[in-house]
């Protein structure tokens, strides 16, 4: 028994669609659903980790927006039904595995059956951003307790402050306006891959595992020097380490355009033992296994 | 168990999770510097002929000095927990940052990396693993269910829940637009700073600890309060419809309550205390009785009210109250107390939970 994860769904925004994080997330939330052959109502939890929406929303959660958008259970409580519970999970770009862990241990413990985990960035708009550096993407994937199923097996975290501040997300007033600023250092990449190689490497010895018996990494931020730094600091030739090409600047949805592209490609159903790194600001980073694949039957 | 409104885990169950969670400690960080209602009122821009103080029953908040911001007050809260507790900061495995304002060095918000993080450094809890939730004022309650899932499960032991707002800055803003008492800000001028932190760790053999938490959005009424960055002017703005906000909990809370009586095979009257989120004094007053009026019956003793001293303190408010009757010695060991967040989203959730001996001597004269 264990949380399964089903095929994410992605969005991105074109040029002629409106660049809307909210919207994005809307989309992708609604085909993931569909993907994962559930209606909107079975989503018991919803949680969005996407950080740069329109108008810089403090409050509510835009998980309660987009619950609302994809109309998950939304009406009044009343006899004879049941409701779901949205809320946000801010973890830079380490937000999706964060929700998979929160997610997991509530299908863990018989609390919920179905959770959707949804990420979603783009320009805030009205002027709010300077030189947005992120490519407007949005992405779901539902998690789901599965008998007899296999998936997400053990959760590894570190932090790392003592690395000062390599990337740096502010909203501060400049010139008589409120102004979004994103700012990081050219070796970010670089040092994050060496942290999240170690963080990564323990928790193959907490699963008495080695890197040669991980099939697949899927990790993200997906910039090339993260994952060359990842594959040289771990063990795990490159070959195995899943690159998206141009997907580089896609910030909190990054995991799961991994993920989807791994499924797409079949990579996801033929590796038996996947890694799933990631790592943002702080440093924050973060590492899980998955296991793909059906018990032995004793 | 049989489906419920609520997403809602209960304590002790024979499922997967067999272990129960405790407050073990609960601390707070208020500002020294007060601001009466009358004198905040005689600073806005229009002539609102709005009498604040009668309407809500808030006669003053605590409002962030200049070297004060969101880090300063979850940190000093996050201590103030830690002095009270018997855990040291490098206990914590987990730590949740739940604050709506991210604001640290005055009013700059820092959306990356996350405010967990700088908590966690300023502290020295070094070896927590550390994220931020944001669910507006049911935040802090939202880290409380999420860190007592991963203790119920065995994943850690104990973890630290924690929110610093500044947010009376809103207030400020506020006061620039608003005109009349149907203003969209008006519940703006109802907001206090102050920052709160709670340690949950794994509840020992025969301690009941939290016996029921239970959560859930009622989306459709999504939109009925929303804040972002001020355009033209440092810190926020929030609109909310109040009204609506009230008519719609009043009308939900009773059929979610009862689900969180009947899982605990409990009726009202078994409650000791109610700790509403803190909006204002009439608003609490009213909505419990209706509530009660629903539920025919009502807890042991009046619902608990702080907002007259330090306003709507947004997600810490359950713990600012806590602490309180903590302090006064009101809240005691046995009593079943029951934290009843309302949040923008909308955001209805209840945590229920027994005070234990060991919280309980860790307040008044000698703490």
């Amino acid at each position: 028994m264990a949380t399964t994860l089903d095929r994410p769904a992605v969005v991105t925004g074109r040029r002629t669609v409106h660049r809307s994080a909210r919207k994005m997330a809307d989309r992708a939330s609604r085909a993931a659903i569909e993907q994962a052959g559930l209606k909107s109502g079975d989503i018991d939890l919803l949680v969005n980790v996407g950080l740069y929406h329109e108008r810089n929303l403090g409050e509510p959660a835009l998980a309660a927006l987009i619950q609302e958008d994809v109309g998950i259970n939304p009406e009044d409580p009343h006899a004879g039904g049941h409701g779901s519970f949205s809320f946000d999970i801010a973890n830079g770009g380490c937000g999706v595995l964060t929700a998979l862990q929160v997610a997991d241990g509530f299908l863990q413990s018989g609390v919920i059956e179905h959770a959707l985990v949804v990420a979603s960035d783009a320009d805030p708009r009205h002027g709010l951003a300077t030189g947005f550096p992120f490519s407007p993407t949005g992405a779901a994937v539902v998690c789901s307790w599965q008998e007899g199923a296999i998936g997400l097996a053990g959760f590894r975290w570190e932090t790392a402050p003592e690395e000062g501040y390599p990337f740096r997300s502010r909203v501060s007033f400049e010139h008589g306006r409120n102004v979004l600023r994103i700012e990081k250092d050219a070796d970010f990449d670089s040092r994050a891959a060496a942290w999240a190689a170690k963080t990564a490497t323990s928790l193959l010895a907490d699963r008495d595992m080695r890197p040669a018996d991980v099939d697949l990494v899927i990790a993200s931020p997906l910039t090339p020097a993260f994952l060359e730094g990842l594959s040289a600091h771990v063990g795990i030739g490159l070959e195995r380490v899943l690159v998206v090409e141009g997907a580089e600047h896609v910030h909190t949805a990054a995991l799961l355009v991994a993920l989807a592209s791994a499924a797409e490609q079949g990579r996801l159903r033929d590796a038996r033992r996947a890694l799933l790194v990631s790592a943002g600001a702080g440093m924050v980073v973060g590492a899980a296994v998955l296991v793909h694949g059906r018990e032995v039957e004793t | 168990m049989p489906r419920t409104w609520l997403m809602m885990e209960k304590s002790p169950s024979a499922g997967r999770a067999a272990c129960a969670a405790r407050f073990e400690s609960v601390g707070r960080c208020l500002p020294t510097r007060r601001l009466a209602t009358q004198e905040l009122m005689a600073s806005t821009r229009h002539r609102t002929r709005v009498d604040l103080e009668r309407l809500t029953g808030i006669h003053e908040r605590r409002v962030a000095g200049e070297d004060e911001d969101s880090l300063s007050l979850a940190a000093g809260a996050a201590a103030d927990c830690l002095r009270r507790s018997r855990h040291r900061a490098d206990d914590l495995q987990m730590l949740v940052s739940c604050s709506i304002t991210k604001y640290r060095g005055g009013l700059e918000t820092w959306l990356e990396p996350p405010m967990s993080l700088a908590v966690a450094q300023q502290v020295g809890a070094t070896r927590a693993m550390t994220f931020d939730i944001s669910n507006a004022c049911a935040g802090m309650l939202t880290g409380v269910f999420v860190l007592a899932n991963h203790i119920r499960r065995g994943e850690i032991d104990c973890g630290m829940v924690v929110s610093g707002e500044y947010i009376s800055q809103l207030g400020r803003n506020a006061a620039k637009h608003v005109r009349n008492i149907m203003s969209p800000e008006l519940a703006s001028l109802t907001l206090g700073d102050a920052g709160a932190a709670a340690i949950i760790e794994r509840a020992p053999e025969g301690v009941a600890g939290i016996s029921v938490a239970g959560f859930t959005t009622v989306s459709e009424h999504s939109r009925l309060c929303l804040a972002y960055p001020a355009r033209h002017d440092p810190g926020a703005r929030m609109f909310t419809k109040s009204r609506a906000i009230q008519r719609i909990a009043i009308a939900d809370t009773p059929l979610l309550l009862q689900e969180v009586l009947d899982a605990a095979g409990l009726a009202m009257s078994d409650i000791d205390w109610i700790i509403p989120h803190q909006t204002s004094a009439r608003a609490i007053r009213k909505g419990m009785k209706d509530i009660c009026g629903v539920l025919g019956g009502v807890p042991r003793n009046d619902a608990v009210v702080t907002v007259d001293q330090y306003g709507n303190t947004a997600s810490t408010t359950h713990c600012v109250a806590l602490v309180e009757e903590l302090e006064a010695g009101r809240v005691r060991a046995g009593d079943r107390v029951a934290l009843l967040a309302l949040a923008s989203g909308l955001e209805i959730g209840v945590i229920l939970f027994t005070v234990d001996d060991e919280l309980v001597s860790r307040y008044g004269d000698d703490a």
